[in-house]
C-alpha cells in the first residue's frame, strides 16, 4: 500500500518558489491501478519521482508497504527501490549496448537477487512476446518493442509497485492497447500496484482509480 | 498454461527464486559494454595511457641500464686510479667509458715509477691497441687490450672464472658481445689468436667489446705483423698505454692520484670516481629530460583521461538516473565509473608496456650508439618490478583522472539526473 501525506515539493525560478507538488495527499491500496492525469508541467512527474523516492520533497511522507522513505537514508532508499519499486518511463531507457536480456536483468547488478534470475528474466521476455529478440540490442527493436522490455525488466526484482511515467507516450494505438492490457494482466496475476501519469483520458480511463493534477495540485478526477 | 501459473511456477512463494543457476549482471561486465559504446573515444584514451605508461617504462629502464652498467663497469675496472699520457686523459675516459678504440703509448718506467708512490697498493700495466682495418669479427668494432697477468688485478680475476689455465701467448679471452666462441681463431695484425674463454656481459664496450691477451701476446703480434700485415702494427716493446692502480687503505683514490701525477712527470691520473662523472653528469640531464616530459606527459594523460570521464558522465546522466531508479545505490554509481577507468587504463596500462618493451628492443642499440654511454638491461626480477609499477602508474593515473567526474555521476540526485538527460 502506498500513503502519500501533505507532500510539497517546490523550485526556486526567477527567485520565486514554484509549487510542482501542492500538498498532495492519497492513498493507493495493494494490487490497485490508479492513474494520475494532467497536462504537462502540471507535477505528475514530480509527484511519481517523489513517491519512488527519486527526488527529495519539501515536506510530506510516502509510506510504501509501511516504509516511510523519506527516513531511509541514500542508500537504505536504493535498496528499497530495488527491492520493491519499479519505474517505467516513456522515453527509451534501455541502456543501448546491452541485449534484450541484459536489460531485463540490470536491476539485479544492484540487489541481492538469488536464484536463477536469468530464467526469470527469459519468461518475462517470453511473456512480454519477444522471446525471439533475446539477443537483440535495443538499436534493432521498434519504439514498442524496446516498451515492452523496458516492462519486462520492470518485473525483474517482483515489485509490489510500477511507477509509469506515459508508459504508451510516442506508441501506436495498438501498440498503446497492448501495453495496458499487459499492465492489467501483471496487476491481475502478480497483484502489483500501478501508478500511471498520462495526459491521455483513454488511458487513465481504464485504471481502476482516477487523480488529477493541476498546477501542482492533486484532486479525484472522479 | 496462463501467465500467472507459469511465473509463479518459477517462483514459488514458500522458496523464491533459488536456484545455483543464477547469472546476474555484474559492475564490471556492464562497465566493459560501457566502454564498447564509443570505441574511437576509448581507443584514443587507451592510446593516451598507453604512450605515458610506455614511455616511462622504457625511460626508466633505459636509465637503471645505463646506472647498472656504470656501477658493474666501474666494479669491474677494480682500479681506483687509472694512469695515462698527459695528453691522452680524454681517450683513455671514451676508452673505458664507450669502448672506443684508441692507442697511446708511454715507457714503462712510469710503472716503475708508481709503485713506489706512498698509498698506492698494487698497480698493473695495461696497453691499449686499436686494430686497423683487420677487424675479427665483421661489423663488431674491436678493441685490444693486452695485460700483464703477474701484477693484474682487474681483467684476470673475472677471466680465472672462465680458464682451465693461464692465458698462452697465442690465446685471447673475447668480450661478450664479440660474435666468436671458445676455440674460434681470430686474426689481428695478420696473427692467429685461438679463443680461451669470453667474458660475461658488463654493458660496458671497453669490455663488453674488447678482446683481451697478454702483454707478451701484444708484443709478439706486433713484431710478427712486420712480415705478415699489410699496416703493421707499429708497438716498441716495454711501451705501455696505462696504469691500473689500487689505493691502500687509509688513501683516497684522489688524494693517491695527486701524489703520482706530483711524483711523475708526464703524466694524467685520473680517480675511477671521475672517470664515471661525465657520464653520470651526462644521466643526470637525460634523467632531468625525461623527468620534466613524463610529468608534462602524464598530467595532459590525466586532465584529458579526467575530460573525457566527466563528457561520459555528462552523456550519461539519464542512464545513470535509471540506474539509481532501478535500486543502484551512489556506491554502485561511482563503482561503475571507476571501474570503467580501471579497465581502460589497465588496457592501456598493458598496451604501454608491449609498446614501450618493443621500442627499447628495437631502438635501444641506436639510442646507446648515438649517446655513447654504457647499458646493461636491468635483471628479470627488476624488469618484473618495472613491469609492475608501470601497470600500477597506469591504473593509479585511470582512478584519479575518473575520481571526480565519479563523484559527480555518484552525487546526482537521480530525478536530476533522469530530467538534466532529456
Amino acid at each position: 500500500m502506498i500513503e502519500v501525506s501533505d507532500i510539497v515539493k517546490s523550485y526556486m525560478i526567477d527567485g520565486q518558489a514554484l509549487h510542482a507538488v501542492n500538498h498532495a495527499s492519497f492513498t493507493v491500496r495493494k494490487g490497485e491501478i490508479v492513474s494520475i492525469i494532467g497536462h504537462s508541467g502540471s507535477g505528475k512527474t514530480t509527484l511519481l519521482s517523489l513517491i519512488g523516492g527519486l527526488t527529495r520533497p519539501d515536506s510530506g511522507s510516502v509510506l510504501c508497504d509501511g516504509t516511510d522513505i523519506w527516513r531511509l537514508d541514500d542508500n537504505s532508499r536504493s535498496h528499497f527501490r530495488n527491492r520493491n519499486m519499479s519505474f517505467i518511463y516513456q522515453f527509451a531507457s534501455l541502456i543501448p549496448t546491452l541485449t534484450a536480456l541484459e536489460n531485463i536483468l540490470l536491476p539485479t547488478a544492484f540487489g541481492d537477487f538469488s536464484g536463477d534470475v536469468r530464467a526469470y528474466a527469459e519468461a518475462l521476455i517470453e511473456r512480454v512476446g519477444l522471446k525471439e529478440k533475446i539477443r537483440a540490442y535495443p538499436s534493432h527493436l521498434s519504439g514498442g518493442q524496446q516498451r515492452r522490455i523496458a516492462i519486462a525488466r520492470a518485473f525483474i526484482n517482483r515489485p509490489s509497485v510500477v511507477l509509469a511515467d506515459e508508459p504508451t507516450g510516442d506508441l501506436d494505438e495498438e501498440t498503446e492497447q497492448d501495453i495496458i492490457r499487459l499492465f492489467q494482466e501483471m496487476n491481475r496475476e502478480l497483484e502489483t500496484t500501478f501508478i500511471i501519469v498520462t495526459h491521455t483520458r483513454e488511458i487513465a480511463a481504464q485504471a481502476a482509480r482516477q487523480l488529477r493534477m493541476s498546477n501542482g495540485i492533486l484532486t479525484d478526477a472522479a | 498454461m496462463t501467465i500467472a501459473s507459469r511465473l509463479h511456477g518459477l517462483f514459488p512463494a514458500a522458496l523464491p527464486i533459488i536456484n545455483k543457476k543464477m547469472r546476474k549482471i555484474r559492475i564490471f561486465g556492464l562497465a566493459l559494454k560501457n566502454l564498447r559504446r564509443k570505441l574511437i573515444r576509448t581507443f584514443v584514451l587507451l592510446l593516451l595511457v598507453a604512450v605515458v605508461t610506455g614511455t616511462l617504462l622504457s625511460a626508466t629502464i633505459f636509465i637503471i641500464g645505463m646506472k647498472n652498467a656504470l656501477r658493474i663497469g666501474t666494479y669491474r675496472l677494480g682500479a681506483d686510479v687509472l694512469v695515462v699520457p698527459e695528453k691522452h686523459e680524454s681517450q683513455a675516459k671514451a676508452a673505458l667509458l664507450s669502448g672506443e678504440p684508441t692507442s697511446f703509448y708511454m715507457d714503462r718506467d712510469v710503472y716503475d715509477a708508481i709503485e713506489h708512490v706512498e698509498g698506492v697498493k698494487k698497480a698493473s700495466v695495461q696497453l691499449f691497441i686499436k686494430p686497423t682495418s683487420f677487424t675479427c669479427c665483421y661489423n663488431v668494432e674491436t678493441f685490444l687490450v693486452a695485460f700483464d697477468p703477474a701484477t693484474d688485478f682487474t681483467v684476470t680475476p673475472w677471466l680465472q672464472k672462465k680458464l682451465v689455465k693461464p692465458l698462452a701467448d697465442d690465446e685471447v679471452i673475447a668480450g661478450s658481445s664479440l660474435p666468436v666462441l671458445t676455440d674460434d681463431i681470430i686474426p689481428f695484425f695478420g696473427v692467429p689468436f685461438t679463443v680461451a674463454g669470453t667474458m660475461e656481459p658488463t654493458g660496458m664496450k671497453f669490455f663488453d667489446q674488447s678482446v683481451f691477451m697478454t702483454m707478451e701476446a701484444a708484443y709478439g703480434m706486433a713484431e710478427k705483423s712486420q712480415a705478415r700485415a699489410i699496416q703493421p702494427l707499429e708497438l716498441e716493446k716495454g711501451k705501455i698505454s696505462a696504469v691500473l692502480v689500487q689505493v691502500a687503505e687509509g688513501f683516497t683514490p684522489e688524494r693517491v692520484a695527486i701524489r703520482i701525477e706530483h711524483a711523475i712527470e708526464g703524466v694524467k691520473a685520473i680517480a675511477s670516481d671521475e672517470v664515471t662523472s661525465t657520464v653520470r653528469r651526462q644521466l643526470a640531464g637525460l634523467l632531468r629530460g625525461i623527468l620534466i616530459i613524463s610529468v608534462i606527459l602524464w598530467i595532459l594523460a590525466l586532465l584529458m583521461t579526467g575530460f573525457a570521464f566527466y563528457m561520459i558522465v555528462n552523456e550519461r546522466q539519464r542512464e545513470l538516473g535509471l540506474l539509481r531508479a532501478m535500486g543502484a545505490t551512489k556506491a554502485h554509481v561511482f563503482r561503475l565509473i571507476i571501474t570503467e577507468a580501471v579497465i581502460l587504463s589497465f588496457a592501456g596500462g598493458i598496451a604501454g608496456i608491449l609498446a614501450g618493451g618493443g621500442l627499447l628492443s628495437v631502438s635501444q642499440a641506436a639510442v646507446i650508439h648515438s649517446l655513447r654511454l654504457p647499458y646493461l638491461l636491468p635483471s628479470l626480477p627488476v624488469l618484473a618490478e618495472l613491469i609492475s609499477g608501470a601497470l600500477l602508474f597506469a591504473v593509479v593515473t585511470g582512478l584519479l583522472a575518473s575520481l571526480l567526474p565519479a563523484v559527480f555521476a555518484s552525487s546526482m540526485e537521480p530525478y536530476d539526473a533522469i530530467r538534466k538527460g532529456e
